[in-house]
Formats: structure tokens, C-alpha cells, sequence
């Protein structure tokens, strides 16, 4: 009697083990460059629609403030994987002996853009002169705004710079209280509404049409985390880049997702957003090199930018130790998506 | 004898208020002040309902928990410490500089390096709060302590009371109204704290939605935001001043 019951209990016990470790996911902290919104959608998309699940992953989100509180989050280990611009990955790679690496390319045109209104007469980079140009305090465009300036031969003590709260840029544009704003393309519908409430029309002047051409948004991995579990990290990447295929294929859906899991974010400006910046995404670089790949003429060209931008000596820094290509799932530059969207 | 109830001198203030209400209406409608400037009371009414009550309850929530549970960890400091300091005169020399200066630091400053200290959840957080909401208290619960009149504990030493006997029966009881007056400073600090944290490193509470309502332009939504917190700070403020009612109602000032 007592004997069956314990083989019965053993085996219970076995059995449910080895499920419980059969079904246990694997723990990935993904780390946001900034709050919740269109541009990320991706990563709730994977949540939402079983992506990482299928790659027996579970993935908790973590909000960032800004490309630099990322980077110490995830060189503190404290996130595993996440956003983070590539300039600010190389300025901090050159300057200390931070832990982390970017594994996938994200955004491979640089987000950064003078916001305006259309009768303010700006219809090109160089017509920022002798204007008055706000931005925020902490944004990497900051860094090439001087550089920008040199190449389209704007004179350095012509505008009048102004620095104030990301909040508050908005309501400065349209207030007249500035003439141009440098913010992000991911961030156009947010101005283009700021616009429509006094009746008048944007004017979006992205810098890679004034020049500026490098990668900007990576996806960056903690040393140790993509050392020591690489599948996770391979897994974690398949399961991206699928989302990021999906996000651009049904950009609705993709907003429903982000509002369902953040409902504070609107489902229509998520859905702008994403349309918006599909051009940050899917371009001629992602035709020419893949979706997510980092390429190395490309990345050299970033790192001159940001040394440049940064006063540091070209040879600071290889660019290429700040990458671990090892991880990316094989590139594909014959994607339907891909292709479509080079062709626009 | 004080008296608890609502008279129409405590409504007077939210009269006040209300009576503000349609001024403020009307002088955006009449000067045309845009929303992103200053929203009307009817708008930011709007925004308030249009966002669901249980997103509402969650940072609300989120913001509450952190504010509570931070100043009563800060009381829990700062009364022992502000004992320490009562007994011991080179303790009080040492600690007392140590006080200023964390209190000097503007903990806005220090708030993403504690997140990395602290690393993430909750008690980053609630460090923040502490820090910010520990120096009234100490500071109050000492400056009681020290005003207790010296007959007394000269009494209560040729009685032959042992010092924890000096503490508890007289210096303590002596600190209640000034521990109070601390604690209602400290309690709309908290929220202030809180805030901060949210600002800093957050994924909910009302500090958050603040900021996420401006990172998005919705003006309106991030006041009702703040006058949610204005409210919140209001009735912590009254919760401390009922718990001084109910358990030390002789120390009120008559």
C-alpha cells in the first residue's frame, strides 16, 4: 500500500519536473531607449503575437530615459537586451571599458530632423541661419548638430540655441517661441498635431537628405548575457526580426498590439508613427546590405561621424570591437518587404 | 476643545478653489489661450474621463504605494536616529553634518545613479522618497526632544528613570506636535519623491503618466494628472493631521 503510493508520488514528481523544465522560458529583460510608442512597436509585437514564446523566450519590458540611461542599464546588467542609438554605444565604447555590443541594426538612417512650420521659410538645412533653433538637453543630436552645421555651411554663431524640455519643444514651435526644432522623425505625427491645433502645416527636414548619413538605432546586447547564452540572444534576434517584418507588413495590427499592452498609447498616433518612419527601417541600405545587418564600410562611416562630432582621435576607437555580428540570424536582402520599400 | 468636523472655515479653501474654477474657464476662452499653454478646467476634465478609471487606479496606485511606503520607511530612520542624537552629543556632532550634506544634494541629481545602485523595481523608488522626505522628521523629532524642559528630566533623573524610560516617557511625548508638524512636511514631500523616481525610472505610477503625457503633447492629460496629485497630497496631508486627531488628540494646540 504505502509502497504504490510512493511510486505513484515519485512519479508524480518526475513528471512534473521535467515538464516544469520543459515548459520554463527563458528570461530576457528588453530594455527601451525611451517610453513606449510606435517606433517600438516590434517587441510587443513579438509579445502579443508568440514570437518569442515560439522561441521559448519570456520577455519583460524595461522604459528607458534617453540612449544613455539605456547603456547603463544594460552594461549594469540590469536589462539584458535593448535600444540604444550606435553613436552614444561608440562615444561611451571610447571612452570606457563598457560591456555591452550591438548585435542588430534597427534604424539604419539617422532619426535626427529640424521641425518647422511652413512659413517660416526653412525648406532646407542650410536655412536654419539666424534662426533660433530649440532641442533637448539630452538628445545625441546635440552631437551632430555642429557637424551638420559644417556641412551645409551654416556659420557656427548664426543661430540662436536654445535648449528646454523635450515637452515643451512643441508648444515652443507653434507659440513662436522658436523658429526650428531638432527632434526625431519618430516623434512627426506627435508635432504634426501640435501644428494642426493652430491651423498651419509641418515642414519635416530629415539631416541623412542634408548629408548625415550613418546608423543610428541599434539593438545592444550585455557582454556577459551574449557570451554566456548565446542561443537566448539568437533566439531573441529571429524572433525580432520577424516582429520587425510583421510590424511593417500590418502596421494596424502592430498598433492595436502596442495600445493593448500600453494603453496609454494612442492606437492612431502608434499607427502614424509606424508608417511614418518605415523609411528608417526598410530603405536602399536594407536592400543593399539586409534587414538588421551591420555593415562595415557603413559602420566606419558612423564612427568618423561620431569621433569627429565627439573631438576624439579617428584611431580611439576599431568601431568594429563595438559589434557581435556571431548572433544576427542569416541576412536577408531578398525579402518581398525589403525589396518593396528600397523601390519606393 | 478641537474639533474634527467640517465647519465652514475648513471648507473655506476648497470654496476657494471651486470659485476659481469658472475664472479660469472663461480666461482661456476669452484671451484664447492655447491647451498646450494652459488647458481649460472643462478640458482637462474631458482628458481625466477619457482615460479608463483602471489605468487611472493603476498609477494612482503605483504613485500612492511608493509615496507611503517611503515615508514610513523614513520614519522608521529618522525617529531612532533623531533618539541617537539626543543621547549622545558626539554622535549628534557627527551625524548632523552627514545629514545636511545628503540633504544638500539635490536628489534630483542623484536620482539615476541611485537607479543603478538600487537597480530595478520598486526600491529605487522608495529610496528616493526616503531621502527626500527624512530630513524634516529627523530634524523635527530632535528639535521636540531637545525642547523638552530640563525640570523635567532632571526629575526623572533623581527618580532614577533609566534613559530609555527619559525617551519614551518624557522627551518622546514632548516631540509628538513637533514630530507632527514634521510629518506634514514630510508626508507632500513623499509625493514630490515619488514623482521624482517616476520621473527617473519608471513603467506606471502618476509621476510617469506625467511624463508620458507631455512626451506625447496631451497637455490636458498630464494636468489632470498633476491635479490628481495635488489632491493625493491634500489627503495624505489630512490622513496625517486625523491620525494626530485620533491618537494624540491632547497634542494639538487648543
Amino acid at each position: 500500500m504505502y509502497t504504490s503510493v510512493l511510486k505513484r508520488l515519485g512519479t508524480y514528481l518526475i513528471i512534473s519536473l521535467v515538464t516544469s523544465s520543459a515548459l520554463a522560458q527563458d528570461k530576457v529583460t528588453f530594455q527601451l531607449d525611451w517610453l513606449p510608442g510606435g517606433d517600438k512597436a516590434p517587441v510587443y509585437v513579438a509579445i502579443d503575437k508568440g514570437f518569442f514564446a515560439k522561441q521559448n523566450l519570456e520577455v519583460k519590458i524595461s522604459h528607458g530615459r534617453g540612449s544613455t540611461d539605456s547603456l547603463t542599464k544594460l552594461a549594469m546588467g540590469m536589462s539584458d537586451i535593448g535600444y540604444a542609438d550606435l553613436s552614444s554605444l561608440l562615444t561611451a565604447k571610447a571612452q570606457s571599458n563598457i560591456q555591452v555590443s550591438a548585435v542588430m541594426s534597427v534604424f539604419n538612417k539617422a532619426p535626427h530632423a529640424f521641425f518647422t512650420l511652413e512659413d517660416s521659410g526653412v525648406t532646407k538645412a542650410s536655412d536654419i541661419k539666424g534662426k533660433r533653433i530649440a532641442t533637448s538637453a539630452f538628445t545625441s543630436s546635440n552631437v551632430f548638430l555642429p557637424l551638420l552645421m559644417e556641412l551645409n555651411q551654416v556659420p557656427k554663431n548664426s543661430i540662436r540655441f536654445i535648449k528646454a524640455d523635450p515637452g515643451a519643444l512643441g508648444p515652443m514651435l507653434v507659440t513662436g517661441n522658436t523658429d526650428v526644432v531638432i527632434s526625431w522623425l519618430t516623434d512627426s505625427v506627435k508635432y504634426q498635431s501640435q501644428a494642426n491645433n493652430i491651423g498651419k502645416k509641418l515642414t519635416v527636414l530629415p539631416w541623412y537628405d542634408a548629408g548625415l548619413e550613418f546608423y543610428a538605432t541599434v539593438l545592444i546586447g550585455n557582454d556577459k548575457f551574449l557570451n554566456n547564452k548565446p542561443d537566448i540572444a539568437k533566439r531573441f534576434l529571429i524572433a525580432y526580426k520577424k516582429a520587425i517584418e510583421f510590424t511593417w507588413q500590418h502596421p494596424q495590427q502592430a498598433a492595436e498590439i502596442v495600445n493593448k499592452i500600453v494603453p496609454e498609447v494612442d492606437k492612431k498616433v502608434a499607427l502614424e508613427t509606424i508608417t511614418s518612419i518605415k523609411g528608417l527601417v526598410f530603405n536602399e541600405v536594407t536592400k543593399a546590405h539586409g534587414l538588421g545587418a551591420i555593415n562595415k564600410e557603413r559602420l566606419a562611416t558612423s564612427w568618423s561621424w561620431v569621433a569627429k562630432s565627439q573631438g576624439f582621435e579617428h584611431s580611439k576607437l576599431d568601431p568594429e570591437t563595438a559589434i557581435n555580428r556571431s548572433l544576427l540570424p542569416p541576412v536577408n536582402t531578398t525579402s518581398s518587404l525589403v525589396n518593396a520599400e528600397a523601390a519606393l | 476643545m478641537h474639533k474634527f468636523n467640517l465647519s465652514f472655515s475648513q471648507l473655506l479653501p476648497s470654496l476657494t478653489l471651486l470659485a476659481l474654477l469658472p475664472i479660469w474657464e472663461t480666461a482661456v476662452y476669452i484671451f484664447e489661450i492655447p491647451n498646450f499653454l494652459l488647458p481649460a478646467p472643462s478640458e482637462i476634465m474631458q482628458a481625466f474621463l477619457n482615460v479608463e478609471w483602471s489605468r487611472w487606479s493603476t498609477h494612482l496606485w503605483a504613485t500612492l504605494r511608493v509615496a507611503i511606503l517611503g515615508f514610513l520607511m523614513s520614519l522608521c530612520i529618522s525617529i531612532p536616529l533623531a533618539v541617537i542624537m539626543v543621547r549622545s552629543k558626539f554622535l549628534a556632532k557627527t551625524i548632523y553634518p552627514l545629514l545636511v550634506i545628503i540633504q544638500s544634494t539635490p536628489v534630483v541629481a542623484i536620482a539615476p545613479l541611485l537607479i543603478v545602485m538600487f537597480g530595478a523595481g520598486e526600491s529605487p523608488r522608495l529610496a528616493i522618497t526616503c531621502l527626500i522626505t527624512f530630513f524634516p522628521l529627523v530634524v523635527s523629532a530632535t528639535t521636540g526632544m531637545m525642547s523638552t524642559p530640563e525640570e523635567l528630566i532632571e526629575l526623572s533623573k533623581s527618580l532614577g528613570a533609566s534613559p530609555a524610560k527619559e525617551i519614551w516617557h518624557i522627551r518622546l511625548p514632548y516631540a509628538v506636535p513637533h514630530i507632527f508638524s514634521g510629518m506634514k512636511v514630510a508626508i507632500t514631500l513623499s509625493i514630490i519623491g515619488a514623482v521624482v523616481a517616476e520621473f527617473v525610472a519608471a513603467e506606471q505610477g502618476l509621476g510617469y503618466f506625467v511624463q508620458f503625457s507631455t512626451s506625447y503633447f496631451k497637455i490636458p492629460q498630464a494636468f489632470a494628472a498633476l491635479l490628481f496629485l495635488s489632491v493625493l497630497s491634500l489627503l495624505l496631508f489630512k490622513a496625517v493631521q486625523l491620525v494626530q486627531y485620533l491618537f494624540f488628540r491632547w497634542s494639538l494646540q487648543k
